[in-house]
């Protein structure tokens, strides 16, 4: 099925004149998957309503001429080194995350909708940490069966009875949005430990502003470039008492070598704070400081970009190297925020995440919940562990703790072989393991090696709460770069494209 | 700011500077005594001994020391690695250093992994003049586009130290270059020598426009002028004059301030210095000498990093939120 492209052609081109070259036009041999929710066509194949102007644009680019533009932009990351490295050899290999430069576009109508539902989320996220670190009503109440909760590796028992500076656990959240096949958006999970991505967002939009900048003069889409002070007011704004003003706000990394280590720069330089790793920072008095070339000092407010493991030899693992010795004693003593603050991981976990929709009705005065989850089956659960086993086929498993597209089984293109060592895995440890349908993710014009073709995409929005909550408009979309793949991570192998948030409609 | 992030802003220079030195010497030896017949070995076994590696494995032809000095990744002086490890140090606080700086640092970085060795085959001169530029491309991004704060202090502190090795190490050459009688000084072997160790510190030009004060002995004016101009920004005693400045505005200048070590210590070499001429060094051996400011130099490395990348903490006797805690 051919796309339409536009009947009219206007003078417009997007170099300001008629492009001489000839061929097929972008989106002449776009087909649109069987299935899925195209987020640029509907199924008779014309444009939503709210991107005619965006697909009139960018179809009348002739395809050779996107593959130049398309060239450009591959060139300017590689020059920038806009890269995450995989953990290959010791001097760490350093990739492009793949860039695909046909946006996907979300109307204003439905952002507002988005928005109010992830502010509503991260609500009752943030109440259900503090609940579950002090009173446990929701517990006593019986809404999550308690041995789930405390039983989940995020889980932090050093935690109870602390509150954190502010009264913030989840500063900064990224919770993955998948649009199914009638066109709703659902949450497939919450990060919320240390989700990485942003500095995509906005390295995408400086790509895309070079390349097509005459799209954004007749295109309104809404400015992504305030999340770094954003980011940067909202950690200030939870600093603890007797914090310096302004409060020393410093990003903590684990070091050159972590995979999302220019993140962590990226996210330093535009936030105007400094770049710390471990050994950079001492405590003393349960105070930290952190080491300069005149001696040193106080730093107030830590955004942290490893593990809770990881921060502290004497709290946690003794054997790593990455964090702070004594650093949790000063937090626990009032002296430093920490963002995200330590424990939130039981949130995070996928087993935890069924409840979120029962956790708003409970601590939002029984408000319904505007998103939606995927249904999910707990493994833990007798019912649903039994339900998992005999469909593994349909179903998407995955291991609670892990990230990245690691330890999961994709149901209908796995092998037996592969279902008998998974269902082994979930019978040794149920507790571990979740299930989900399959949703038929939505999908967007992508740039392949045949032209445009729909691949499969995710979103995630990033979600910033200090004194209040700031939503970033749009997020990342992430695509599955192979032909019918529905796993997105990088770490797999997928790319991503940049969000737009429409203004006005 | 931050220890470690002085220190690879420090790092930073000095790898980009010793990209520079090796291509210099390098190019000029390349073209060096085209006129004369020197042996191979004697040609190309100094720069190899200067660098302070004397147990190269290979015959010293010219192709095997550039190949080695140029592209071998396991001899750490090689150009690839000097500018592997000025990038790594680069990327490594990329929120300190502009990003101009760091587009031009990784685009040569990939510049050398691609076409570089495609110049390097068919234009060896042109390969050279290319490395030396990255240089002078990056120091002049830094100097138009980075705040000149303590970071450029420690930048500054980088590139006049390795420099002033550098600039030692190349005159050096001349003791290593076996000349085989005493008689030969002053002859036109010998003068070639001098001429190409002026070149290989780009000093040509400013040594013919300066009035000499040993006009008809070529090779002590020339050590006369490596070693002491004041305005020649490669002679060694403005390098480290250099240094002292960068040390002290990295320092801080409050009055009566105790100097750091890194200053002590780089005062020593600027009194060593003002405490003979040009023509007490010759005569007391020119070899001698740089092998003393070699040491000199690395003495200053080491206080460098003692004073401010490894600087013993003395956190505050009162902290402000603490103290609640630590009275009860």
């Amino acid at each position: 099925m051919a796309v339409a492209t536009g009947s009219v052609r206007s003078a417009f081109s997007l170099n300001g004149h008629e492009s001489p070259t000839v061929g097929p036009l972008l989106f002449d041999q776009y087909r649109l998957h069987p299935s899925a929710w195209d987020e640029l066509f509907n199924r008779g194949g014309n444009p939503h309503d709210y991107c005619g102007a965006l697909v009139d644009r960018l179809g009348r680019l002739h395809v050779t001429e996107f593959d130049n533009r398309r060239a450009s932009a591959d060139l300017a990351f590689v020059n920038q080194g806009v890269t995450f490295s995989v953990y290959a050899d010791q001097r760490g290999v350093e990739k492009i995350f793949p860039f695909d430069l046909i946006p996907r576009p979300i109307p204003a109508t439905e952002w507002a909708t988005l928005e109010k539902g992830l502010e509503q989320r991260i609500t009752a996220l943030n109440k259900f940490l503090d609940d579950i670190y002090h009173d446990q009503r929701i517990l006593k109440e019986k809404v999550i069966p308690e041995d789930l909760a405390l039983g989940s590796k995020g889980f932090r028992k050093e935690m109870v009875g602390f509150r954190p500076p502010g009264g913030v656990y989840v500063h900064i959240c990224g919770t993955d949005l998948i649009r199914d096949a009638a066109g709703n958006f659902v949450v497939l999970e919450d990060n919320g430990r240390t989700p990485s991505g942003v500095s995509y967002v906005l390295e995408n939009r400086a790509v895309m502003k070079k390349v097509f900048p005459h799209l954004f003069q007749d295109i309104r889409v809404k400015r992504v470039e305030d999340y770094p002070h954003r980011l940067r007011d909202a950690l200030a704004s939870v600093a603890p008492e007797g914090a310096g003003s302004p409060p020393c706000v410093v990003v903590l990394s684990p070091g050159q070598y972590n995979s999302a280590y220019f993140e962590h720069s990226f996210l330093a330089r535009h936030m105007g704070v400094e770049l710390v790793f471990g050994p950079d920072l001492f405590v003393h008095d349960d105070v930290v400081y952190l080491k300069t070339t005149r001696g040193p000092q106080r730093v107030d407010v830590i955004y942290r970009r490893l593990d809770d493991d990881f921060l502290d030899p004497e709290a946690f693992r003794p054997d790593s190297l990455l964090g702070v010795p004594g650093l949790f004693r000063a937090y626990k003593a009032g002296n430093v925020t920490l963002a995200n603050a330590v424990g939130t991981g039981v949130c995070d976990d996928k087993a935890v995440y069924p409840y979120v929709e029962d956790m708003i009705r409970f601590y939002l005065d029984g408000a319904e919940p505007i998103l939606k989850n995927v249904p999910t089956y707990i493994c833990a659960r007798p019912d649903d562990l039994k339900y998992t086993l005999d469909h593994l086929e349909e179903l998407v498993v995955k291991a609670v703790n892990e990230s990245g597209g690691y330890g999961m089984l994709m149901g209908p293109s796995s092998t037996a072989a592969q279902r008998a060592e998974f269902a082994a895995k979930i019978r040794d440890n149920p507790r571990n393991y979740i299930a989900q349908p399959v949703v038929t993710l939505s999908t967007v014009p992508t740039w392949t090696d045949e032209g445009p073709a729909p691949r499969h995409v995710d979103l995630r929005p990033y979600i910033i709460t200090g004194k209040s909550t700031w939503v970033l408009p749009g997020g990342l979309t992430r695509t599955a770069l192979v032909k019918g793949s529905l796993v997105v991570n990088s770490s797999q192998g997928g790319g991503s494209k940049d969000t737009w948030v429409l203004e006005g409609r | 700011m931050i220890s470690r992030v002085a220190e690879h802003c420090f790092w930073l220079a000095r790898y980009l500077e010793r990209a520079e030195n090796v291509a210099r010497v390098l190019d000029v030896n390349h073209t060096l005594l085209l006129d004369f017949h020197v042996p191979a070995e004697q040609q190309w076994k100094p720069i190899l001994i200067i660098t302070g590696l004397h147990d190269y494995p290979h015959e010293p032809t010219a192709e095997n020391v550039q190949e080695y000095m140029t592209w071998d990744e396991k001899n750490p002086f090689s150009i690839t690695s000097s500018m592997y490890w000025a990038r790594e140090n680069a990327r490594i606080i990329r929120e300190v250093i502009s990003g101009e700086m760091w587009e031009r640092i990784n685009y040569y970085h990939l510049w050398l992994k691609a076409d570089a060795r495609e110049v390097y085959d068919t234009n060896r001169h042109e390969f050279y003049a290319q490395v030396k530029r990255i240089n002078h491309l990056v120091h002049g991004i830094a100097d138009a586009t980075m705040s000149h704060g303590e970071a450029w202090e420690f930048f500054k502190l980088g590139t006049y130290l390795e420099r002033a090795s550098q600039t030692a190490r190349i005159m050096d050459v001349k003791y290593h270059t076996l000349l085989p009688k005493v008689e030969d000084v002053g002859t036109p072997v010998d003068n070639a020598h001098w001429l190409a160790i002026l070149m290989s510190c780009s000093g040509y030009e400013p040594f013919h426009k300066k009035p000499k004060s040993v006009p008809m002995e070529p090779g002590a004016a020339v050590a006369e002028f490596l070693l002491y101009d004041a305005e020649f920004p490669r002679s060694i005693r403005r390098c480290v004059w250099e240094c002292e400045g960068a040390a002290e505005a990295a320092a801080g200048n409050p009055v009566g301030r105790e100097p750091t070590a890194a200053e002590r210590q780089i005062r020593e070499l600027l009194d060593w210095f003002d405490s003979r001429t040009s023509a007490d060094i010759m005569r007391d051996g020119l070899h001698e000498a740089l092998t003393h400011i070699v040491d000199s130099v690395i003495k200053i490395g080491n206080a460098v990093h003692a004073s401010f990348f490894a600087a013993e903490v003395k956190p505050p006797p009162r902290p402000r939120a603490a103290m609640s805690q630590s009275q009860s």
